[in-house]
Formats: C-alpha cells, sequence, structure tokens
C-alpha cells in the first residue's frame, strides 16, 4: 500500500499520528525522511515535529536498516530464567557480540521487557517472538529463521 | 476475597454474554440508572480505592478534581501501557476479563463528564488488543459504548490506541503527550491532567486494574470494600511473583500482606523453587528496592512504608544469581527507556549502564566506584520526572547491601 493511500484511512488529527507511523511502517519497513515530510504535510505539522516524534519511539524505525535484528529481553525475570547463556549462546551461534554493532548481516540487540515474563527468557527474531528459549535450542531456532 | 480474579477461566473473554451473566455490567446499570455522577464519585473516594499502576494516588480524589473541572469536553484515559521488566498483571485481565475494565472505563466516563474514553494498550500486546477490540464492538452491539448508554442521556466512545514501546508513555503526562502527537515526555505539573490534560482538557488516567475495581465498589458498596485490605489502602491486588519461587505468576491478595506470605504461602508463591535458597527479594519490579530475608515482614500497602509497593511486582533473587547482571538488568533498562528530555536522567542512566558493563566485565576502576555514589546521588535528586528516581533505587540498595560482591 502507497503512503498516500494509507493516509486515506485516517483523518489528519494528531491523535491519528502514531497510528499512521505504526501502519506506514509495516508496509515500508521504515519511516525515513520522505515519508516523515509526507506525512508532515498531510498532518499540517512542522517536519521536525514528526520526524522527532518518529524518531522517539523504540517500536518506529527511521532508518533503513537490511540487517536482521534479533533481540533478547535483558529484565530482571528473563535473567533469572537463564537469559544470560541463551545470549552467550546466541552470540556464539552469530559470532557478534550483543550491542556490537560489526557484522554485516545481523544485529543482536538487548531489549526491554514486553511483558512475557511468565514465560521467560524471550528472544525476538525479525519481529518474531519466542518464548521460554533454552540455549540448547536456541540454535534451531535461529537456523529457521536466519 | 477475589476481587479482580474472580471469574478468570471460568468466562468466555470472547463473549460478553459470559461477562453478563455473572452479574457483568449490573454495576454500570446501577451507576446510570439509581445513581448521578456526584454519588458515584463520592462512593469511590469513600472505597478508599488508590491507583494501582504504582503511585498510589486516591481514584475518587483523581475523578472529583476531573468531575468539579467545568469544561465542554473531558477525556478518560485507561492506562494499559505496561512495560516495566517483571509486571504483567494488566496483560492478564485484558485477556482474561476484558469487559471488567470497559465497565469501570464506562462508569469513570460517567461519573466525571467525559464523552471520549481512551484505552492506551502496550504496542506488544497485540493479542490482548484484538480481545478488547471484540469486547468493545459487542458492547457497542448491546448499546453500552455510544451514542445513549443502556438509553440514557449519557454517550461515549472509546477507542483503543496503541503505544510503540516507550516505558515512560505509561507515565501519564508522557502518555498525554504521545497521544497528542509528541514525544512521549513528561510535563511540568500542575497542572494535573484532571484539571487539564490531554489537549488541554480535563482528563483521568487510571490504570487498568484500578478501573477493573470500579464495577465491584459500584455493586457491592464502598463500605464492603474498604473492609478488604488495609485501612490505608483498602482492597486486593494483583501480585506478580517472578524469579526463584514455586509458583510462579499473578497472584491477588489482600492489600497489607507481607512479602514474606506472599513468597511463602502455598496460596501464592508456594516457597522456593526445588534446590533454590533465598537471598533477596526486589519489590515494585525493576524500580523496587530491594529487601533481605529479615525484611521480608513488613506489610505491602499503599501509603508510607520502607517498601513500597509500586505495580506489585516482586522478584525473588536466589544465591545462584550474580548481582552484577542484575545491576546491568536494570542500568540497560532504564538507560533504554531515559526519554532524554532532562539532563541528568539522560546522561546519569547512560553513564551508570556504562558502568555496569566495566562491573559486568570485571573491568571497574576507582573512578566508576566514585562515579557511582554521585550518579546515584544526581538520579535521585536532580530529575524532572521519577523514571531518574526509579533508575538509582535498586543500585542504591545493591551498592549498600552488597559491596563486597560487586568490586570483588
Amino acid at each position: 500500500m502507497s503512503l498516500q493511500k494509507i493516509l486515506l484511512n485516517f483523518e489528519p488529527r494528531p491523535e491519528n499520528l502514531l497510528a499512521v507511523l505504526k501502519k506506514t511502517q509495516k508496509e515500508n519497513k521504515y519511516i525515513g525522511k520522505k515519508e516523515c515530510e509526507v506525512i508532515a504535510d498531510y498532518f499540517s505539522l512542522p517536519l521536525a515535529r514528526v520526524y522527532s516524534f518518529a524518531s522517539f519511539f523504540d517500536g518506529i524505525r527511521t532508518k533503513k536498516d537490511d540487517k536482521k535484528i534479533i533481540k533478547i529481553c535483558s529484565g530482571g525475570p528473563c535473567l533469572s530464567e537463564n537469559s544470560k547463556k541463551v545470549a552467550r549462546q546466541i552470540e556464539m551461534f552469530l559470532g557478534v557480540e550483543v550491542g556490537n554493532d560489526i557484522h554485516s548481516k545481523y544485529r543482536l540487540e538487548y531489549m526491554s521487557c514486553l511483558g512475557l515474563c511468565d514465560r521467560g527468557p524471550i528472544v525476538e527474531i525479525e519481529g518474531n517472538i519466542f518464548e521460554r528459549v533454552k540455549p540448547e535450542t536456541v540454535d534451531d531456532i535461529l537456523k529457521n529463521y536466519l | 476475597m477475589d476481587i479482580l480474579t474472580k471469574n478468570w477461566d471460568k468466562i468466555d473473554p470472547l463473549r460478553i454474554d459470559s461477562y453478563t451473566r455473572t452479574g457483568g455490567y449490573g454495576a454500570l446499570r446501577k451507576a446510570i440508572r439509581e445513581m448521578d455522577p456526584e454519588k458515584v464519585v463520592a462512593e469511590i473516594k469513600m472505597s478508599g480505592l488508590r491507583g494501582r499502576g504504582g503511585a498510589g494516588f486516591p481514584t475518587g480524589e483523581k475523578w472529583g478534581m476531573a468531575a468539579k473541572t467545568p469544561a465542554k469536553e473531558k477525556y478518560f484515559i485507561c492506562n494499559l501501557d505496561e512495560s516495566e521488566p517483571g509486571v504483567h498483571k494488566d496483560r492478564a485481565i485484558a485477556e482474561k476479563n476484558p469487559h471488567q475494565i470497559i465497565e469501570g472505563i464506562l462508569i469513570g466516563a460517567a461519573a466525571v463528564g467525559a464523552k471520549k474514553a481512551f484505552i492506551y494498550i502496550n504496542g506488544n500486546y497485540q493479542k490482548q488488543k484484538e480481545i478488547l477490540e471484540i469486547a468493545l464492538e459487542q458492547a457497542r452491539e448491546k448499546e453500552l459504548v455510544g451514542k445513549s448508554v443502556m438509553g440514557s442521556a449519557f454517550k461515549v466512545e472509546i477507542v483503543i490506541f496503541e503505544g510503540a514501546g516507550a516505558y515512560i508513555c505509561g507515565e501519564e503526562t508522557a502518555l498525554l503527550s504521545s497521544i497528542e502527537g509528541k514525544r512521549g515526555e513528561p510535563r511540568l505539573k500542575p497542572p494535573y491532567p484532571p484539571v487539564a490534560g490531554l489537549f488541554g482538557k480535563p482528563t483521568i488516567v487510571n490504570n487498568a486494574e484500578t478501573l477493573a475495581n470500579i464495577p465491584f465498589i459500584i455493586k457491592q458498596g464502598a463500605k464492603t470494600f474498604s473492609q478488604i485490605g488495609s485501612s490505608a489502602s483498602p482492597g486486593t491486588k494483583l501480585f506478580v511473583l517472578e524469579g526463584a519461587v514455586r509458583n510462579r505468576g499473578i497472584h491477588e491478595a489482600p492489600l497489607g500482606i507481607t512479602a514474606q506470605e506472599l513468597i511463602y504461602n502455598s496460596l501464592y508463591g508456594g516457597g522456593m523453587a526445588s534446590g533454590k535458597e533465598f537471598w533477596f527479594a526486589q519489590i515494585g519490579g525493576a524500580s523496587g528496592r530491594l529487601a533481605p530475608a529479615g525484611k521480608l515482614d513488613q506489610s505491602l500497602s499503599y501509603g508510607p512504608g520502607e517498601f513500597p509497593l509500586g505495580c506489585g511486582s516482586i522478584l525473588v533473587v536466589d544465591k545462584s544469581a550474580d548481582i552484577k547482571d542484575l545491576l546491568f538488568s536494570w542500568a540497560d533498562f532504564f538507560h533504554r527507556e531515559s526519554c532524554g528530555k532532562c539532563l541528568p536522567c539522560r546522561e546519569g542512566t547512560y553513564r551508570l549502564w556504562e558502568i555496569a558493563k566495566r562491573i559486568k566485565n570485571n573491568d571497574v576502576s576507582k573512578r566508576d566506584k566514585e562515579n557511582i555514589e554521585e550518579i546515584l546521588w544526581t538520579l535521585s535528586n536532580t530529575t524532572f520526572c521519577p523514571l531518574g528516581n526509579f533508575a538509582a533505587v535498586a543500585w542504591k540498595d545493591a551498592m549498600r547491601m552488597f559491596s563486597d560482591k560487586i568490586f570483588n
């Protein structure tokens, strides 16, 4: 769906701005400067306001990123379920450390709590959420998704 | 006494009839047909209900402020943006009994005179969002939401607003900013939202668990409610037990209960998980204080106390845990979630996170040690909103209690 078509579904009121950004990202993977310009124009808002708003949220990307993104929860409850060992296993499998952005294909990051603490450790691979991940099973999960 | 979890797993969350059959929406009928708005506000005031999101502000006081502020438009917002590590109680309510929240919103909106309500839901709660959408659709069909609620003159529309992964948006003024299409940064108070909130109009922001209590209070009366729990903060609370405890998950218990009982009573935690030895408990989520074994006997309620209850999450840490990992976990969360509005929090949480990494790698310097104290003081005393204070709470306790293990 083109951005113009997405915009047709929303009235240009400020409370729709975040919904428009989320919908646009779903179609476009990220919200770049060009998209921000079109959206700002539609909402009659300064470009700076739209861009600063978009860049505020963890859930909105403002840059194109071709790397596959793997995230692991750094929260206390996941930690108590051995997320540290899971993280180490992922690091070994991918050959990149958490937070170290040097791999050409993958990016491994810590993420904030998703509210699934009763099912930890939680790993997210390309937007897919995996619960109760164990160090022994994580290689298979990664092989399937990468 | 169960108020919130009573019908969990007994009713079908996807069918409104299943809720009405248990007496659901009877409180709304009573509030609209038999009580005037002032009476509803007075009843909630009298019940002593306090906000379950963490701050524990008296709900009735809040409603009273918005009700008596004259305005053509008012808003009512249900805060379902919970995103603190270890907290997933609101998710459970939305999943298991969504109409309980909706009924609370409707009674509240009628009491303060709001015609538009939002459910601000955590962007990660996709399944719960769908459940709420279905529930709202069914409530509209039954004319419980819309132009004439139960055939009365009261009209209200409820829409779901989805967040996009920002912990700070659980803070009420930051939440309002993000709905307005502005960065989710907290605002200076006063004015408080019940006086000037969303788009400058009087606005109530209530936690989802708080609202789930409303139908019970209206139906059974403030007096019945106020006799449950502790006198300073009546009612029950959803406690979330995580970590090295046998029965992890959500447990409803009267306020005033001790952490000791929550962890060891077979009704709740059922004791330590097999093979685990208790070290300390973190009470109130990632922003909570650390309680050693000798301090578990203090009652948990809203009001003054050594261990603020917060949102009711308890992480039980056993002796096999590494405090360095936990320090990193706390610092990692708050440095990512600091909104960047004020410098002490933005820089403080970042520097603390850097030091946490060095502690984890056993690479900590003398200068780091000195700086920790400085940073924690700054976070505790100079930040714009409580997020900075939160970031320092567990660290301060850890430095005091376990410095030998941190700097070995």
